[in-house]
């Protein structure tokens, strides 16, 4: 099975906000009243009821030019994800095309994804329970559309998008695609490049970028958080080791003593009244 | 043959008093609890235990609860019987050459052959380092667990940071309760030793061969 990628040329995009509508109506989103936020955009980030946002820029360029930047961010689903190495539950996981998917019966909220994606995508869904009132917590996100991938259609996004600024195909496909375009957009834009950072395993959402990712609000450099790594590649097997020898040990000291051991039992001095002073 | 009689002969020694033993198993009990609240979050070999506890919520809320029952121990151990908290750190954190070599006669004792152990204080090493291990993942558990629960009071930086060291602070604690257990009522010549947890007295004969200096000091004081 091949992998496949999202390919979000962010210079294609108008801004018109159809992926938006057509993420919200797939999944069946409800629609999410904010605050202004002081910008044409509708939200300031992703949230568990809004799993793509297309953000707005104003950039001011080297020659005073001014810039309008669009970009639909959404979960980039990380070859090497933060939010599958942290979960104790093992409640996210990857597909076979690729996606980074959260398995909502799994989940128990507990928010440790949130904390450690480095690109701030995932979040918490409140619910209530009718039946004991009682409020619980899901995690949620972009799915790369995997419900629709598996009965062979594209991403609910990436078919709508007017401008083709988000396209949908075979990894090796899309990424020549990207390197294609980056040539031709290079002379308008020095600072373009293409965003599939490795510090994460590389994604599979891949952006051509006209200027700097931190611009558009992403991460320079991203990458599975040091805290991350101690805590499931150091700690917790060294913890579960140290268990093990402790036990090992006492089962060991166990039989030897019970084997070997010839002197007297302090508790049968006692209890035979120290007949033996 | 009355035990009382026996006691007096057998010269039973006061080791814990009873508020100090009350703070012990209040900790030892909350501990436990704790243990098997966190467990399912743990690995998800204990998976099961979720249902048992009513769910992952439910889990969540009682191992906070059991987190509050915790501290407690500590507290009253500070408020009521300060002497015994005084006299057990002042005694973990003296370490002298005896001390040091009770770790090279430890483990022959340890799986049951003799060995000419130096003589101990009113603490042995061994309960020195355990003690010691004890605070400290105490600490690393409290703090980062602190963090954890009141996430809008603290940098994000603190709360991933929480998790390993949460993590690493559990993984020290359950290792060196796996041996403490044992040896206080499982190992053949120290299990006696767990009459002063539950009754507060010790066996002269066991302060001779465990706590040697201990046992001078108290012959020095004339008991
Ligand atoms: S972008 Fe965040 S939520 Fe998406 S796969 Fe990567 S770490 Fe997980
Ligand atoms: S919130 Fe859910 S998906 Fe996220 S880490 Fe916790 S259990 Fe896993």
């Amino acid at each position: 099975m091949p992998e496949f990628v999202k390919l979000v040329d962010v210079t294609k995009c108008t801004g018109c906000r159809a992926c938006m509508v057509a993420c919200k109506n797939w999944n069946d989103l409800p629609a999410e009243r904010q605050e202004f936020q002081g910008s044409i955009q509708s939200h300031k980030k992703t949230t568990a009821h809004t799993w793509n946002v297309v953000t707005y820029t104003e950039y001011e360029q080297e020659d005073g030019s001014l810039d309008w930047l669009f970009r639909h961010s959404a979960c980039l689903h990380c070859k090497e994800a933060a939010c599958v190495k942290v979960c104790p539950e093992n409640a996210i996981g990857y597909t076979k095309f690729g996606s980074v998917v959260i398995d909502s019966e799994k989940c128990i909220g507990c928010g440790y994804c949130v904390n450690n994606c480095p690109f701030k995508v995932v979040e918490l869904a409140e619910y209530k329970d009718e039946q004991n009132d009682k409020t619980y917590y899901k995690a949620q996100k972009c799915t790369l559309c995997t419900n629709r991938l598996e009965k062979n259609m594209q991403p609910a996004c990436a078919v709508t998008c007017p401008t083709d600024a988000i396209v949908f195909g075979e990894q090796e496909a899309m990424l020549k695609q990207a390197e294609a375009r980056l040539a031709e957009i290079k002379p308008l834009y020095p600072n373009a490049n293409i965003y599939n950072p490795p510090g994460v395993g590389g994604t599979h959402a891949v952006y051509v970028l006209p200027e700097k990712p931190s611009v558009f609000g992403l991460p320079e450099d991203p990458r599975v958080p040091l805290s991350a790594t101690i805590w499931k590649d150091y700690a917790q097997p060294i913890g579960k080791a140290l268990f093990g020898v402790t036990t090992m040990a006492v089962i060991g000291a166990f039989i030897s003593n019970s084997l070997f051991r010839r002197h007297e039992n302090l508790e049968q001095v006692e209890n035979e009244g120290g007949s033996e002073q | 043959m009355s035990r009382n009689r026996i006691h007096s002969e057998q010269q039973m020694v006061r080791r814990f008093t009873r508020t100090f033993i009350v703070t012990h198993w209040l900790y030892a009990s909350s501990f436990l609890a704790l243990l098997v609240t966190g467990l399912p979050m743990y690995t998800e070999f204990f998976d099961w235990l979720y249902p048992v506890l009513g769910g992952p919520a439910t889990a969540r809320q009682l191992h906070r609860i059991f987190a509050v029952v915790f501290v407690v121990p500590f507290l009253i151990l500070l408020v009521f019987d300060r002497a015994s908290l005084k006299n057990w750190l002042k005694q973990i954190l003296s370490w002298k050459k005896h001390d040091f070599q009770f770790f090279a006669a430890f483990p022959k004792e340890f799986f049951g052959f003799h060995t000419d152990m130096p003589k101990q204080d009113f603490f042995n090493a061994g309960e020195k380092l355990n003690s010691i291990l004890q605070m400290f993942s105490f600490l690393l558990l409290i703090l980062s667990g602190v963090f954890m629960w009141f996430p809008k009071y603290f940098p994000k930086w603190l709360q991933v940071w929480s998790y390993p060291i949460h993590d690493i602070g559990f993984g020290l604690a359950i290792a060196v309760v796996v041996g403490h257990i044992y040896l206080s009522i499982g190992h053949p010549s120290s299990r006696v030793s767990i009459k002063g947890m539950t009754k507060g007295y010790v066996p002269m004969k066991y302060v001779e061969e465990h706590h040697g200096r201990w046992a001078d000091e108290l012959r020095r004081q004339g008991k």
